[in-house]
């Protein structure tokens, strides 16, 4: 450094320097051995709503809150007698007070200089009014996360039990009604009875739906080795008897990777979209399904299940995957709209994603992309 | 046995419950006599006011308020008598862990109360079948 020629006189540097700590982004505070302000920045004038002219003198206890200060003039003597470089109350919540009385948290690092004249202690001070903000509003959303997961496994326990109590109850009497008065009713009494019994059956295959859902998600994923092709081949053998009456005809176009998974969540998402393919056909037509997979990249595997059914209009291919979302009326296709929320959830749990393609009349794809390994969770 | 003389308790919480489980056993072919309580408690007070014809067997709901199924196992598993009655929970839980507990308090049988009445009467069926009549229960005194 010494030999490289200096870029101008002694007076340019000094004007360099005072240029570069005139613009910090930090507000610096220097103080004399007593405490009294001696020299401030530009950003510091603007932190604490001082001008230059009153800034200079005041001593540093003027920039701290009223209740501190007592304290704060310990601190500052046991710096003084023990000088070092180092960050201001380490752990603790700084605050700062400005001209107008008001407070703000901050974070000060102070370097103590000697001088032939005394020693001066440099204050570097950043407002962390923006951060502390961000933090706590990260916080509140971790807590509220935390909270609403909790609110879902209640809402779980609620559904499983207090949910199908009163259910039983319709199902059960209803039953009962049919056996006992179907004589004292005519036939209008009948169909109304017919339909509130159909009815609670529906609700009832909601609510197990709906249970399904809610246990996929609170799930903690117990990931292992897992063939997607033997995870196939056991979807397709309990789906045999509605493969049968169908006439269903499934292609396997590629043979399928191993990953890391939750088994029984991958044999659920493939029975999902296998039993769309076979359910939602063209009329007339026998279901015809492709199930594939590629490689986009070392670590991850895409695949897809492709079938030539009635298809959808473009744009419900978010829509469906959210819970209780139909196209189709139940009388056309009986479901209840949560087979594709479950493959959404299980493939995010997974840390995937799931797509879908459709043409009305051509067909449907379902796209799963899924990493093949899955990151180690953190010891807890 | 004959059923006739039997004596089933059904403790339950639930009215519409004790009534459904009621026809269900009558539809079933049920021939002997109902008991009904609403509690544990109400369970072991009749069962103490009636050591002379204790029933052939119970039917027993673990959610119960005052004092719950566990808690009347528990007390009754530890009663020299009355420990030896078969106990079928008929509850509206299928917890393992509700089903493990059951069979650690020594019950006979662990019944989830099935979704309609249909299943209700063909489980009423298979409970008089078997333990009114095909094994033999310990002598009510
Ligand atoms: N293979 C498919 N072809 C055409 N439409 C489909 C297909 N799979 C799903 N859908 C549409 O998405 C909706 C939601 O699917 P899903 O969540 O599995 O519910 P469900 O099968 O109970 O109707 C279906 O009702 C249907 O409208
Ligand atoms: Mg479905």
């Amino acid at each position: 450094m010494a030999s490289a020629s200096p870029p101008g006189s002694l007076t340019d540097h000094d004007e360099v320097f005072r240029l570069v700590f005139e613009a910090a982004p930090n507000g610096i505070v220097v103080i004399d051995a007593q405490g009294t302000i001696v020299l401030v920045n530009r950003q510091a004038e603007k932190m604490f709503g001082y001008e230059r002219q009153e800034f200079i003198g005041l001593r540093i206890e003027d920039l701290v809150p009223k209740r501190l200060r007592q304290a704060h003039v310990q601190h500052r003597k046991g710096f003084s007698e023990n000088p070092s470089q180092r960050v201001m109350g380490m752990g603790r919540d700084l605050h700062a007070r400005r001209r107008d009385g008001s407070e703000f948290p901050v974070e000060i690092g102070l370097t103590p200089v000697k001088f032939p004249s005394g020693m001066l202690v440099v204050s570097s001070i950043v407002d962390t009014t923006e951060r502390t903000r961000t933090e706590n509003e990260l916080r509140r959303y971790a807590a509220e996360l935390e909270r609403s997961n909790a609110d879902l496994r209640n809402f779980a326990h609620v559904a499983s039990h207090d949910l199908r109590e009163p259910l039983r109850k319709i199902t059960a009497f209803g039953e009962r009604l049919r056996k006992h008065c179907a004589g004292s009713l005519d036939e209008r009494g009948c169909d109304y009875l017919q339909r509130m019994t159909d009815a609670s059956h529906r609700m009832q295959g909601l609510i197990e739906d709906l249970l399904a859902f809610s246990r996929v998600s609170m799930h903690r994923l117990p990931v292992q080795d897992v063939d997607l092709d033997k995870v196939l081949d056991t979807v397709l053998e309990d789906l045999e008897i509605r493969i049968g009456e169908t006439g269903a005809v499934i292609e396997r176009a590629t043979p399928l990777p191993t990953l890391q998974a939750d088994r029984s969540q991958m044999g659920q998402l493939f029975q999902n979209l296998v039993s769309n393919a076979l359910k939602f056909h063209q009329p007339g037509q026998p279901p015809r399904l492709i199930v594939s997979a590629a490689c986009p990249s070392p670590r991850r595997v895409r695949l897809e299940f492709q079938d030539h059914g009635i298809g959808f209009e473009p744009q419900y291919a978010e829509r469906i995957f959210g819970i209780f979302q139909r196209l189709h009326g139940r009388q056309e296709y009986e479901g209840t709209g949560v087979g594709l929320a479950i493959c959404r959830k299980i493939a995010e749990l997974h840390h995937g994603s799931i797509t879908a393609l459709g043409k009305p009349g051509t067909g449907a794809t379902f796209v799963l992309e899924l990493p093949l390994h899955q990151p180690t969770p953190p010891a807890s | 046995m004959s059923p006739a003389n039997t004596i089933l308790i059904l403790a339950d919480d639930d009215p519409d419950d004790r009534l459904l489980t009621r026809e269900a056993f009558e539809e079933a072919g049920y021939q002997g006599t109902f008991q009904f309580v609403e509690d544990g408690r109400q369970l072991l007070e009749y069962l103490d006011h009636s050591r002379k014809s204790l029933p052939g067997i119970i039917l027993l709901d673990l959610n119960m308020p005052r004092m719950s199924g566990y808690e009347a196992l528990s007390e009754l598993k530890a009663d020299q008598a009355l420990r030896r009655i078969p106990i079928i929970v008929l509850t509206t839980s299928s917890a393992d862990e509700d089903v493990l507990r059951s069979y650690d308090l020594g019950v006979n049988s662990f019944i989830t109360k099935p979704a309609s009445f249909q299943e209700l009467t063909e489980v009423a069926k298979r409970v008089i079948d078997y333990w009114l009549e095909t094994v033999k229960l310990p002598p009510q005194h």
